[in-house]
């Protein structure tokens, strides 16, 4: 049905992010294929050690996961932290990682604001950003558990006519707002698979909010790493921030820094501290780009030195 | 040309369709608008006005029911996409006159102002409590955290739910 209706047609699987932009006429679909009536398989694991999560998945069942709390707890995690209790319980993996991009102009029921439609809505401005020209949205990508699944090296299975075709987690965004997905016309992601993680393996995530709860993130720090066998110095790593550009960013320039060095205290603040000048956050619903800068910084300093400390445990 | 069915925006004009929903153990045959959310045909349709309407964009809470026994929020579920699905609202706690514990308990704290809130909260709480019988604080605080009270009297409601999980807290309004 999607693909004979074409971009008319919307699939719908929680409705937590599709319902409510309709709601604001931000999408107004000729119709919806509901995913509702398929049940998700459980997560499960496969011979290789790699844990395949079925995408209709609600975020709180992952929450609730023995498997994912033994295999994946970085994924719990960042599912835990997503909207509310009812909103985790409605929305699933997949339609998480589809959700709409977000900004003080976009997601608004219109009859609250007092300017024209954006780009985004065919309009002929961007309101936060008036110099944009016509092709650009620097609306914010919110997905809490892309971060997580990125620095997690997972892959993502996409359901179309013709088969599935498997992309690794970075390659679904495309780093544009006015079209955050590089899924196709009726391709839906299906699953994601992450792979096994060995000895020396250490991880942290970490969301700031204003108030703790039910809300966007302002910043999202996903790290994954896996110390050398000297267990001083890292041998491999990923740093994936999320909420504060058009798609999660990955910063390569701070994954070879921090294995450049000894993992201490100084070279993990040094790492922070270049990291927050590599990701060139966006300001957006009221945070300036100068406090999110300080905001990665801290908290990315932190995550670092509580997955270093995780991975010298796993060793 | 833009039509809105039940608050939504549509560009087609779309027909009814039959729905059954058993709502309270009560089995109900309703004709829908397949853009009418769970919390309109409640409400109007069905006529249990308990579950209040509020942000009717998924952010307060206050239409909280049980759908299969999790905790939705009904101004942004689809009618349709609950056919043949069990819900419960604040109307299914009590038997007869015998109100349940966290229901006693949100009187007994006084966890109640303006009331508006309570529906959603007495629904969260209900689910809380079935699976996690003895709820910590912490725990309370995040499973009531999509439930918005702009009385801001999140205190004694805390308090309701863990006197109603028997962990010592006194009523204090008797």
């Amino acid at each position: 049905m999607l693909c004979r209706w074409g971009p008319d047609a919307r699939a719908f699987a929680g409705g937590t992010d599709l319902v409510p932009h309709m709601r604001a006429q931000l999408v107004k679909p000729g119709l919806l294929v509901s995913l509702g009536g398929i049940a998700p398989e459980p997560p499960r694991l496969l011979l290789n050690g790699s844990v395949r999560i079925d995408a209709l998945s609600r975020l709180a069942d992952l929450e609730r996961s023995d498997l994912l709390r033994s295999k994946v707890p970085m994924l719990v995690e960042a599912a835990h932290v997503v909207g509310s209790n009812q909103i985790r319980q409605m929305g699933t993996l997949g339609g998480n990682l589809c959700q709409e991009t977000r900004c003080l102009y976009l997601d608004q029921k219109h009859d609250y604001q007092f300017v024209a439609p954006c780009y985004k809505r065919g309009g002929a401005c961007c309101y936060p950003f008036p110099r944009n020209g016509q092709d650009t949205c620097w609306s914010v990508y919110m997905s809490d558990v892309a971060p997580a699944l990125i620095a997690l090296q997972a892959s993502i299975e996409i359901m179309r006519e013709s088969g599935t075709r498997h992309i690794r987690a970075e390659e679904l965004f495309t780093g544009n707002g006015l079209k955050p997905l590089s899924l196709g016309e009726s391709e839906l992601v299906g699953a994601v698979t992450i792979p096994s993680k060995g000895s020396g393996f250490g991880w942290d995530f970490h969301k700031s909010t204003v108030r703790g709860g039910l809300e966007f993130g302002m910043a999202v720090v996903a790290v994954a790493l896996r110390l050398a066998k000297d267990a001083r110095t890292c041998a491999e790593s990923r740093i994936v921030i999320g909420a504060v550009r058009e798609g999660p960013v990955r910063l390569a320039s701070a994954e070879s820094s921090l294995a450049s060095g000894e993992l201490d205290e100084q070279h993990l603040a040094q790492v922070a501290v270049a990291a927050s000048k590599e990701v060139n956050p966006l300001a957006h619903h009221g945070f300036s780009r100068r406090y999110l800068m300080d905001n990665i910084r801290v908290y990315l300093r932190r995550t670092l030195g509580r997955a270093v400390e995780r991975a010298r445990q796993e060793c | 040309m833009d039509v809105t069915t039940g608050g939504i925006a549509t560009r087609t004009r779309s027909t009814s369709r039959l729905i059954s929903l058993c709502v309270n153990s009560e089995w109900h045959e309703i004709a829908v608008k397949p853009r009418s959310t769970l919390v309109e045909v409640i409400r109007e349709t069905i006529g249990l006005t308990g579950t209040k309407a509020s942000c009717e964009s998924g952010i307060c809470g206050a239409c909280t029911v049980l759908l299969n026994g999790r905790p939705v929020l009904a101004c942004i579920t689809l009618a349709v996409e609950c056919d043949g699905k069990q819900i419960r609202t604040v109307e299914g706690l009590a038997d007869g006159e015998k109100l349940t514990a966290i229901q006693e308990a949100f009187l007994d704290q006084g966890a109640i102002q303006c009331g508006f809130c309570t529906p959603g909260m007495l629904m969260s709480a209900t689910a809380l409590l079935r699976d996690n019988p003895t709820p910590t604080r912490e725990e309370i605080n995040k499973a009531l955290e999509g439930n918005l009270c702009r009385c801001t009297g999140y205190n004694s409601i805390v308090d309701a739910v863990l006197q109603a999980s028997g962990q010592g807290v006194k009523p204090v309004m008797k």
